[in-house]
C-alpha cells in the first residue's frame, strides 16, 4: 500500500469515531448512477523496483543530446549547469514547500525570490520584477495583455521575428478579446522592417513587441525602434534572453517598457522544453497592473527584516474576475533555480557564459563562410545563433543526422520565405573540436 | 539564524570557474557587436560555491514542507510526494532532450505521454488529453478557450459563464480573460449551488458553467445531475475544475457526472511536488465532440511509431511554447503505475476518512460550516469565536504554526464567515491526525482563556508574524544598495 | 450632518455649494481593513451618478470607489498616496478623496440619508 499510512486496525477505529462500517459507506450519499460499475480499467499497481524498470525501459528509446553533436537553439538552450544547483534546488525544503501564502512558514522561498526579482531587475534595467510565469510565450501575451489595460488601447503590433511559438501563443491569448493584432515583417537583413513599423503605427496601438536577440540571433536597434514609436505614446514590449543580457545593454536604458522572455537558460535542464520560467519586468509605474505573485520587504512583530508576497490584491484569489491575470501556480521552483544559478555564476561567471557563446557562433560562422556552397542569409550582430542555407538542406541535414550531428533547426516549417535555411546555435559548452568536425563533415556531404 | 541578502555578501574577486574557456580565439563583445549595443557594467554579486551552497541551505531550513510537516490546507491536496518520482524525472534520457529534436530521438517521451494520456482518459472518462497547460489556471483558461472556440463554430453568441459563488478565484479571473460576462449564481444554506436560483440565470446566452465537485465546502453536489440537464438543456457546456478530484478517484468520473471539458491539477491529486508555488500542471480533458478544439500537438501512434499530431481542425492553437512540463508528466505517469486501480480507490477512500474523522473530532469545538457529510476536506467556520473571543480564523492559523503545523486554508471558500478549510489527504497517518485535533482542541481553550496568545501568534517561529499592510504600503519589491 | 448623504456602495457625499467632497464610509473602512493604496482620478474627470471613479485596496480586498453624483473632478487628496491610513483613521475628514463640482443636486434622490444608510448597513452585518 504506498504512501497510505493507515493500517488496518487504524481505520477500523476511525471508521467506529466517524459511525460507519466501511470505506464505502463513506460514499453512501453519491447517486449510484454516478458510480463506476466494477473498477477501473487499469492495471495494478508495480511495486517501486518495477516501476523503475518499466520506466527506464520507456527512457531508453530516447536519444538525447549526449549522443550528438547539437547545434539546436531556437528558444530552449543547453548551458552548464553548475553541480551545486541541483542538490539545492533538489532540497526538499524548496521543492516540497507550498506558495509561501504564510510568511511566517516560508521565509526561505520568500527570501529565494525576492533574490530572484532583484536578479531579473539587476540584469534588464528594470525597477519592479515578478515572482515568474510559466514560461517566455506565457509571459509575451501576459506583457501584452498588460499593456493593454495600462493604454486602454485596442491594437497590438508584433514582429514577425519573434518566436513562432510566442506569437502563437499571444493569438491564442488573444483569441478570448475584441483586440487587434498585426505583424510586422522582417527586412531582408532579418531585422525589423523599420518603415513598415512607422506606417502601422497609430494612437490605437499599445504596444510594439520585439525580441533581440531575435529568433534570428539577430540584434536589433531597440534605441532606433523606441525613437519611432515614444512619438504615439507607444508602450515597447522586449523579449530577450537573460544571458545575453551579460553583455547587451540593459533594455531599461534602451526605452523598453516590459521586458519577458524564457529563463530555462538560467540553470535549467533542456528537458523537452519542460523546465522553463517566464520572467518579467517592468517600471514602477506599472506596478499594479502585473499579473502574478510577487514577494515583498516588510519587518514582523519584533522588526526583523522579513518577506511576505505583496499587493495580493491585483491577483484571482481577492480581485476574482478583475485580476489582472487568472495565473495561481506559477514556476517559482525554477525561478529559484534561476537565482542559484547566477549566485553561482556570479558577475565574471555569467559574463564568460554570454561571452564564449558569442564567440563560438562567430567562430562557425566564420568557418561557414568558407564554404562556397554555404550562405550565410543575415548579417551581423548576432549573439548565440545564426542562419544559414544550402541547397537540398533536408538531404544534407539527413546526412549530418546520420553521422550524429544535428546542424539546427529547418525554418521552414516556420517562415515558408526561408526555404532550405538552418538555424544554428553555439552555446558556451561547445568546443571547437565539435564545432570543427562539424564542418568537416559538412564539407563533405556538400561537396 | 537568519541569512543576509545575497547581494551584501559579494566579495569582490570571488569567483568559481565552472566552464572552460574555449581553444579559439576570445575577442571581446564589441569585436562583434557595436559599443553602443553593449552594456558598461553588470551589477551582480560575485560569490564562491561555498558562500552560495550555504546560503541557500540556509535559506530552506527556514521554510515548512511537506517532507517536515502537516499541511492540512484545503483544495491544496498536500500529499506526500514520492521520491522515486524525482528519479525518474531526471533521468538523462528524458530531461537532456531538446524540444525540437525528431520524434525518432523521443519515441520514449512520447510513449509516456502516449499511456499517460491513455490512464487518465480511463480515470476520468474523457476522449482525449492535452498536457500543454501547465497549471490549474492555465488548464481553466485553456478549457474556456475550447467553450469559446466551440460556441463560435456554431455562430452562437453567449457571452456568460456562471460560477458558485463558493469557486476558487480561478474561476471568475479566467472567465473574465477569455471575454465573458461572470455571472455568479448563490450557494444554498447547506453550501451547494441553488438548483432554482441556477435555473433562472441559465439562457441561451450562457456559454457554460465552471465548477468544482466535491465543491469547495468539501460536499459532493448530489443535484450534478440536474446541473447539467440545466446548462446542457441551454445548449452550454460543463466545465470541472478538477482541484477536488482526489475525493473521487476510482469512485466516479467526471464523464459520468456529465462534465464536457476537465482539468486535472497533477501537482495535486497527482501527488506532484508544489515547488515552493510551482511547476505543476493542469491536464485538459475533453469529451469526443470538442477534440478537434484541443491545443496541438497531440500524441498519436501510427503501428508502433508515437508521432506528434498538428492535425486538429479545430484546434485553439497553443497555450504555452513547446508541449508542457514533462518532468511533472513523468512524476504523474511513475503515481499512477505504482499505485494502479486499487491503489487509487484507496487514495479516496483514505483521503474521505480522515477528513470525516477530523470533522466528528472537531465538531464539538469548532462550527461546522455546513450540516452535510463532507468528502476529503472539511469546512469549519470561526465566526462565533470572532463574535465571542475576538479571536479570528488568522489567529487560529497563527497559532497552529507553534505546534509545528502549516495553517490550513483560510478566508475561503468567501460563503463561509472567518473559513478555515481542512484537507489532511489520505497520505497523513491517524496519529498526526490526533496531534491535529488534540493542538486544534488546545487553541480552542486558549481562545476562551487566554486570547492574546493566539492574537500575537505565532511565538516560536523564526519570524513572528509579519506586517502584511507595511509591505503592501511601502513596496519594497527588490534590493536596492542604496537602501541598506 | 444634514447636509452629508451616502450611497448603497458606501461612498458618502457632503455638500458645500454648488461642489461635493466625496470619500468613503466607517463602515467601508471597517470592513476593507488597513487600507494601502487608493487610485484617483485626475483632476478635470467628468464623471456620472455610479460611474466608477477609482480602486481602494487593502491587504485582502480590494474594491472600485463609485460617485454619488454627477460632476466634474476639480480637486484630489493627492496626499493619500503617501497616507492611505487616513481613509481608515478619518473617513470623513483628512480621508476625503475627492472634490467635484456638482452637475444636479436633484440626483441626491437616488442617495440615502444617514438614517437609511444605517438601517442598511445593520442590515448587511
Amino acid at each position: 500500500m504506498p504512501y497510505i499510512l493507515n493500517t488496518p486496525s487504524q481505520i477500523k477505529e476511525m471508521l467506529e469515531v466517524v459511525g460507519l462500517g466501511s470505506l464505502e459507506e463513506l460514499f453512501s450519499h453519491l447517486p449510484p448512477s454516478l458510480r463506476i460499475r466494477g473498477e477501473l480499467s487499469l492495471p495494478s499497481g508495480l511495486s517501486e523496483e518495477e516501476l523503475i524498470r518499466v520506466v527506464k525501459r520507456l527512457a531508453k528509446k530516447n536519444k538525447p543530446l549526449s549522443k550528438f553533436n547539437s547545434f539546436l537553439g531556437g528558444g530552449i538552450y543547453p548551458h552548464y549547469i553548475p553541480s551545486p544547483l541541483n542538490h539545492l534546488i533538489g532540497r526538499a525544503e524548496f521543492y516540497t514547500a507550498y506558495t509561501p501564502y504564510q510568511a511566517e512558514a516560508s521565509q526561505g522561498s520568500l527570501q529565494a525570490i525576492f533574490e530572484y526579482q532583484t536578479y531579473i531587475c539587476l540584469l534588464t534595467g528594470m525597477e519592479v520584477s515578478n515572482a515568474s510565469l510559466y514560461d517566455g510565450a506565457t509571459s509575451l501575451a501576459e506583457a501584452v495583455l498588460m499593456s493593454l489595460r495600462i493604454k486602454r488601447r485596442s491594437k497590438v503590433l508584433i514582429c514577425e521575428s519573434i518566436h513562432p511559438e510566442y506569437r502563437a501563443v499571444l493569438y491564442t491569448y488573444l483569441k478570448g478579446s475584441d483586440f487587434l493584432v498585426e505583424e510586422i515583417k522582417f527586412n531582408r537583413d532579418g531585422f525589423l522592417d523599420l518603415d513598415t513599423l512607422k506606417e502601422k503605427i497609430d494612437d490605437r496601438v499599445a504596444c510594439v513587441c520585439i525580441q533581440s536577440p531575435n529568433f534570428f540571433g539577430l540584434i536589433e536597434d531597440l534605441e532606433t525602434i523606441n525613437e519611432i514609436v515614444k512619438k504615439k505614446g507607444i508602450l515597447v514590449i522586449l523579449v530577450t534572453n537573460p544571458v545575453s543580457l551579460a553583455i547587451l545593454k540593459e533594455p531599461a536604458k534602451l526605452g523598453v517598457d516590459i521586458v519577458c522572455g524564457e529563463g530555462q537558460v538560467l540553470g535549467r535542464a533542456c528537458a523537452w522544453g519542460g523546465e522553463t520560467f517566464g520572467w518579467l519586468a517592468t517600471k514602477r509605474d506599472y506596478l499594479r497592473h502585473l499579473p502574478g505573485r510577487i514577494v515583498g520587504k516588510t519587518v514582523d512583530r519584533e522588526g526583523k527584516e522579513s518577506f511576505c508576497l505583496t499587493l495580493q490584491t491585483r491577483e484571482q484569489h481577492i480581485r476574482r474576475e478583475k485580476a489582472t491575470s487568472n495565473i495561481c501556480s506559477n514556476h517559482s521552483l525554477n525561478a529559484i533555480a534561476g537565482a542559484i544559478y547566477l549566485s553561482l555564476l556570479g558577475k565574471e561567471g555569467l559574463k564568460k557564459v554570454a561571452l564564449y557563446s558569442l564567440n563560438l557562433a562567430y567562430y562557425l560562422y566564420r568557418c561557414l563562410e568558407d564554404i562556397r556552397e554555404i550562405k550565410l542569409v543575415f548579417p551581423s550582430p548576432f549573439f548565440n545563433e545564426f542562419v544559414w542555407q544550402v541547397n537540398n538542406s533536408y538531404q544534407v541535414w539527413e546526412a549530418l543526422y546520420s553521422k550524429s550531428i544535428i546542424p539546427g533547426l529547418m525554418l521552414e516549417k516556420f517562415y515558408p520565405q526561408l526555404k532550405d535555411c538552418i538555424l544554428t546555435s553555439c552555446t558556451e559548452i561547445k568546443t571547437k573540436e565539435e564545432i570543427d568536425d562539424f564542418v568537416i563533415c559538412l564539407k563533405e556531404v556538400v561537396r | 539564524m537568519k541569512e543576509k541578502i545575497i547581494f551584501r555578501k559579494s566579495q569582490k574577486g570571488r569567483f568559481t570557474d565552472y566552464v572552460t574557456k574555449p581553444q579559439i580565439s576570445i575577442f571581446p563583445p564589441s569585436h562583434f557587436i557595436p559599443q553602443r549595443l553593449l552594456r558598461e557594467d553588470l551589477n551582480l554579486p560575485s560569490l564562491g560555491e561555498a558562500d552560495v551552497v550555504r546560503h541557500y541551505t540556509n535559506l530552506s531550513r527556514l521554510n515548512y514542507c511537506i517532507d517536515t510537516n502537516f499541511y492540512p490546507l484545503g483544495s491544496c491536496t498536500m500529499k506526500y510526494n514520492p521520491k522515486v518520482n524525482e528519479d525518474l524525472a531526471n533521468l538523462e534520457e528524458f530531461a537532456c532532450i531538446h524540444p525540437y529534436q525528431r520524434e525518432e530521438d523521443i519515441q520514449g517521451t512520447l510513449e509516456v505521454l502516449y499511456n499517460l494520456e491513455k490512464l487518465l482518459c480511463e480515470i476520468t472518462g474523457m476522449e482525449r488529453f492535452s498536457f500543454q497547460p501547465s497549471a490549474g489556471a492555465h488548464g481553466e483558461l485553456t478549457g474556456m478557450l475550447i467553450v469559446k472556440a466551440f460556441h463560435s463554430l456554431k455562430r452562437e453568441k453567449r457571452f456568460k459563464v456562471v460560477v458558485p459563488d463558493s469557486s476558487h478565484g480561478t474561476n471568475p479571473a479566467t472567465a473574465s480573460m477569455c471575454g465573458y460576462q461572470v455571472v455568479v449564481v448563490e450557494s444554498t444554506k447547506e453550501g451547494l449551488v441553488d438548483i432554482d436560483k441556477l435555473r433562472k440565470v441559465v439562457d441561451s446566452s450562457t456559454a457554460g458553467m465552471m465548477l468544482t465537485c466535491p465543491n469547495t465546502l468539501g460536499i459532493f453536489e448530489e443535484q450534478i445531475l440536474d446541473i447539467r440537464e440545466i446548462i446542457h438543456s441551454q445548449g452550454g457546456l460543463l466545465y470541472y475544475d478538477g482541484a477536488n478530484f482526489n475525493a473521487l478517484l476510482g469512485i466516479t468520473k467526471p464523464s459520468l457526472m456529465g462534465f464536457d471539458i476537465v482539468h486535472l491539477n497533477l501537482h495535486k491529486t497527482f501527488s506532484t511536488p508544489h515547488g515552493s508555488g510551482g511547476p505543476g500542471a493542469g491536464a485538459v480533458g475533453v469529451r469526443k465532440d470538442l477534440v478537434p478544439f484541443l491545443p496541438v500537438p497531440l500524441v498519436d501512434k501510427r503501428e508502433a511509431h508515437y508521432y506528434l499530431n498538428y492535425d486538429l481542425e479545430h484546434s485553439i492553437g497553443k497555450v504555452r511554447s513547446f508541449y508542457g512540463n514533462f518532468p511533472v508528466l513523468v512524476k504523474t505517469y511513475a503515481y499512477l503505475l505504482r499505485l494502479g486501480k486499487e491503489g487509487l480507490v484507496r487514495v479516496a477512500h483514505n483521503s474521505l476518512l480522515n477528513a470525516n474523522y477530523i470533522r466528528e473530532k472537531l465538531r464539538d469545538n469548532y462550527q461546522l460550516a455546513s450540516p452535510k457529510r463532507c468528502m476529503h476536506e472539511v469546512v469549519f467556520s470561526c465566526k462565533d469565536k470572532k463574535e465571542e473571543y475576538g479571536v479570528t480564523a488568522l489567529d487560529i492559523a497563527k497559532r497552529l504554526l507553534d505546534y509545528g503545523i502549516h495553517p490550513p486554508t483560510m478566508y475561503f471558500p468567501l460563503v463561509v464567515k472567518e473559513a478555515l478549510m481542512v484537507e489532511p489527504t489520505e497520505t497523513e497517518s491517524k496519529e498526526t491526525l490526533d496531534y491535529f485535533i488534540d493542538v486544534m482542541k488546545r487553541i480552542d481553550q486558549e481562545a476562551k482563556t487566554k486570547p492574546s496568545i493566539l492574537k500575537d501568534a505565532p511565538h516560536t517561529t523564526f519570524t513572528k508574524r509579519v506586517d502584511e499592510v507595511f509591505a503592501a504600503r511601502n513596496p519594497v519589491l527588490k534590493w536596492e544598495e542604496s537602501g541598506e | 450632518m444634514a447636509d452629508r448623504f451616502f450611497s448603497k456602495t458606501h461612498e458618502w457625499v457632503r455638500l458645500e455649494d454648488d461642489s461635493a467632497l466625496i470619500g468613503i464610509t466607517d463602515y467601508a473602512q471597517k470592513e476593507l481593513g488597513d487600507i494601502v493604496f487608493v487610485e484617483l482620478p485626475s483632476v478635470g474627470e467628468k464623471l456620472t451618478q455610479f460611474s466608477h471613479f477609482g480602486t481602494i485596496e487593502s491587504t485582502k480586498a480590494a474594491s472600485d470607489l463609485y460617485s454619488p453624483l454627477s460632476g466634474e473632478v476639480i480637486e484630489v487628496n493627492n496626499d493619500l498616496v503617501n497616507h492611505p491610513e487616513w481613509v481608515n483613521q478619518d473617513p470623513y475628514g483628512k480621508g476625503w478623496m475627492i472634490k467635484i463640482k456638482v452637475d444636479n443636486r436633484d440626483e441626491i434622490v437616488n442617495l440615502l440619508e444617514e438614517t437609511a444608510y444605517k438601517s442598511l448597513i445593520e442590515k448587511e452585518s
